[in-house]
């Protein structure tokens, strides 16, 4: 009773899994979006919000330095831990739970991963599961170079795969934060990705208070690309008080339209 | 947006009465008193048409009752075959409907939104009309649909036997308004005095101001306003869950008792296949999607499913059933869709599928706690923990961990965490003196200008 075209769909779902074909309704459901509470983020950038069952790509630029791209995924699983369980797969081991919970995040609602071996399909597998369990919002930070780092990570794109359809059948928020340059698998895999590029430093009395990153849609399924805004991300002091912790760690920039002439150092990392 | 309120009332002999016609089929038609012998001091449960007819009441003493008609067949209750039949009943509407409520003499039924099989109300009424006169074998069903409980009621009891009244939304009003005041379950006493002033019909009463009914009767007088204007009373039908998706058979199940709703006994979803299916992938596809819904309306409603079944509905054939009892009864579309899968590779199928049924029973608490309401996702906490266990087994306890303030941080910016196992008990779980100091630096702390200050004690409870 099979025809040629159900053995084509049931190979490649065996091959691919079963996020490569879907129906339009199910390509409808997955429009919903998680919005972030950041006007330039949920309008300008994208339609909504980061998109619900889709990954996610924030991007830095080729240039090294600092980019924001940490700090704006650390203040995003910040603000999504006041309301929903958020795993942080920490491969680029540069988490601070303190940095964190200055920025306001709700630790108790924070599962930190982190593979023994530090290689990112062990880690991507390990986020699977959690996400297969139904944990519903998902932030990975992935260190610079390669894979593996020279010796190699093979088949970490099949962990890729499988963790792309596990976030697609449980409609969970999965943002991944990468350097450049970003592997052709991850941008193959993300529907959206943000440039994220700095600007440079928010001064005050000398000191640095924050970070001026540029995003840029680079490439998106759900929205057009091409779009660009500025984003300030403010570091909160460490140690803080409840009070100072409510501040925005991000604050927009696109209707102020500052123009920024520092210069950003090259020794700075994320 | 929510469908409109739609509430079907399907009346019928009392179940005594039909369990006693079951056990007497000469019965039929003859006086029948239910209740016992004529000599015992007991009220008069059920009577019949030729009963009723000769003066005989629900209520009335049996020995009253063989005065009135000494012709009548006294049969005592049998208690037994009526919680049979009320179970069947049950079952069988339930199968119709996503609310039901069943009684000796009435049933309840809400038809809000749209049936999957009988997309027009006429047709679903109907279906339940007919379900219900088959089951209990009598010609004496009769049905009302109304917008309300107390309209459906009285359009029930209007349309007489084997005949369906249907009171279109908003003509609730102006179709008790010519009926005496008695149709309405009015106080006796109230009753009277408004008889006494003119008001004998609804109408009547309906024109009339709530404060002035207030003043007069209390309370009693502003819910006779209501009812009037073919309203319920509070608490008489629970809120409806509506979903505004159709309801399939087998739908949300919830048994109302007393204006208390229950959680839901079974679920079901059917998929209707035209022309019939025989690719396997395409089957695949629909039991995938019920499978879906089904785990979508668990999770809902916070629910297990012991026993999962599945039903191919054939062209010109009988249906393939297969049931199975899952080890660990799953809660959500992705734990139920792979035991759907199992079962449908376990049917054989001689002949195109027409419909696909997955049914699920014996739904149980899901978790032991309360859920926290304003958390997304927390339901799945329990998992979440289950796989972090999982995980830290076989990556060791440092794979996936939990991180907690510390109360005294102590002087280094690295001490003002420290690790804790996942889970609901994170709080007692801590590693004991990991800190933060096994990894890089935090992030941002190579940034120029960004200094710790002052070691400052911070408690989580601030942060929230």
């Amino acid at each position: 009773m099979s025809t040629p075209l159900s053995q084509a769909l049931a190979t490649l779902r065996r091959r691919y899994g079963d996020a490569v074909i879907q129906s339009g309704d199910t390509l409808s459901r997955a429009a919903a979006v998680w919005p972030t509470g950041l006007p330039t983020l949920d309008s300008r950038l994208t339609a909504g919000g980061l998109p619900l069952g889709r990954l996610s790509l924030l991007a830095a630029p080729t240039s090294p330095g600092a980019s924001g791209r940490l700090t704006l995924l650390q203040a995003l699983s910040a603000a999504a831990s006041r309301e929903r369980t958020v795993v942080y797969l920490d491969l680029a081991g540069s988490l601070d739970p303190g940095f964190l919970a200055d920025l306001g995040a709700d630790l108790e609602a924070l599962l930190v991963v982190r593979p023994p071996s530090g290689r990112w399909g062990e880690g991507l597998s390990m986020a699977r599961s959690l996400v297969v369990a139904g944990a519903p919002w998902l932030a990975v930070a992935l260190p610079p170079g390669a894979p593996g780092g020279s010796r190699g990570d093979p088949g970490w794109e099949h962990r890729l795969v499988g963790l792309v359809e596990a976030v697609s059948a449980r409609q969970a928020v999965c943002l991944v934060a990468a350097a450049a340059p970003v592997p052709p698998a991850l941008s193959y895999a993300a529907s959206l990705a943000l440039g994220c590029e700095a600007a440079g430093w928010q001064e005050a009395h000398g000191d640095v208070v924050g970070l001026r990153t540029r995003l840029t849609v680079l490439a998106s399924k759900v929205g057009a690309p091409g779009e660009t805004a500025s984003l300030l991300l403010r570091y909160p002091r460490p140690f803080a008080t409840a009070g100072v912790v409510g501040r925005p760690a991000v604050v927009d920039l696109s209707a102020t339209a500052e123009t920024v002439r520092a210069q950003v150092p090259a020794a700075a990392a994320g | 947006m929510s469908p409109p309120p739609r509430i079907l009332c399907a009346r019928y002999p009392h179940l005594a009465l039909v369990a006693a016609w079951a056990g007497h089929p000469e019965l039929r038609g003859e006086p029948v008193v239910v209740g016992g012998a004529a000599e015992l001091r007991l009220p008069v449960l059920a009577a019949s048409a030729a009963a009723q007819a000769a003066g005989v009441r629900p209520g009335q003493p049996l020995r009253e009752a063989q005065q009135r008609c000494p012709a009548a067949a006294f049969v005592a209750a049998d208690e037994t075959a009526v919680a049979r039949l009320r179970e069947a009943l049950l079952e069988r509407l339930c199968r119709l409907a996503p609310i039901v409520e069943v009684g000796d003499e009435a049933a309840y039924c809400d038809l809000s939104g749209r049936h999957a099989a009988h997309p027009e109300e006429p047709r679903w009424a109907i279906a339940v009309a007919r379900s219900v006169t088959d089951l209990l074998d009598d010609d004496g069903v009769a049905v009302g649909v109304a917008s309300s409980r107390l309209v459906a009621g009285v359009a029930a009891l209007r349309a007489g036997s084997r005949r369906i009244r249907r009171i279109a939304p908003g003509e609730e009003a102006a179709f008790l308004a010519p009926l005496p005041l008695d149709s309405l379950p009015v106080d006796a006493g109230i009753a009277a005095r408004l008889a006494a002033l003119g008001l004998d019909c609804v109408g009547a009463v309906a024109n009339l101001s709530s404060g002035d009914l207030q003043r007069q009767f209390g309370p009693a007088g502003k819910d006779l306003w209501h009812r009037a204007r073919g309203e319920d009373g509070v608490g008489e039908w629970p809120p409806v869950p509506r979903t505004g998706r159709s309801a399939a058979p087998g739908g949300d199940v919830s048994l109302v008792a007393g204006g208390a709703a229950s959680p839901p006994r079974r679920l079901g979803e059917r998929l209707l296949l035209e022309g019939g299916v025989g690719d396997l992938e395409a089957l695949r596809f629909a039991v995938h999607r019920c499978a879906l819904e089904l785990g979508e309306r668990l999770r809902r409603h916070g629910r297990r499913a012991a026993v999962i079944t599945l039903v191919c509905e054939l062209d010109r054939a009988e249906p393939a059933e297969l049931r199975i009892a899952p080890l660990h009864p799953p809660g959500s579309g992705a734990e139920l869709w792979p035991v759907a899968l199992e079962l449908l590779a376990g049917l054989r199928l001689p002949a195109p599928v027409t419909a696909v049924r997955l049914e699920i029973e014996g739904l149980q608490g899901r978790v032991g706690r309360q859920v926290d309401l304003w958390r997304h996702g927390d339901a799945a906490g329990e998992e979440i923990s289950g796989a972090a266990s999982r995980l830290r087994a076989r990556f060791g306890s440092a794979a996936v961990r939990r991180a907690a303030l510390a109360v005294d941080p102590g002087d280094l910016p690295e001490r003002r965490f420290r690790w804790a196992e996942p889970g609901p008990d994170a709080g007692g779980g801590a590693d004991g003196g990991d800190g933060g100091g096994g990894h890089a630096p935090a992030s941002g702390a190579a940034l120029p200008g960004r200094r710790r200050e002052a070691v400052v004690p911070v408690m989580p409870a601030l942060r929230r």
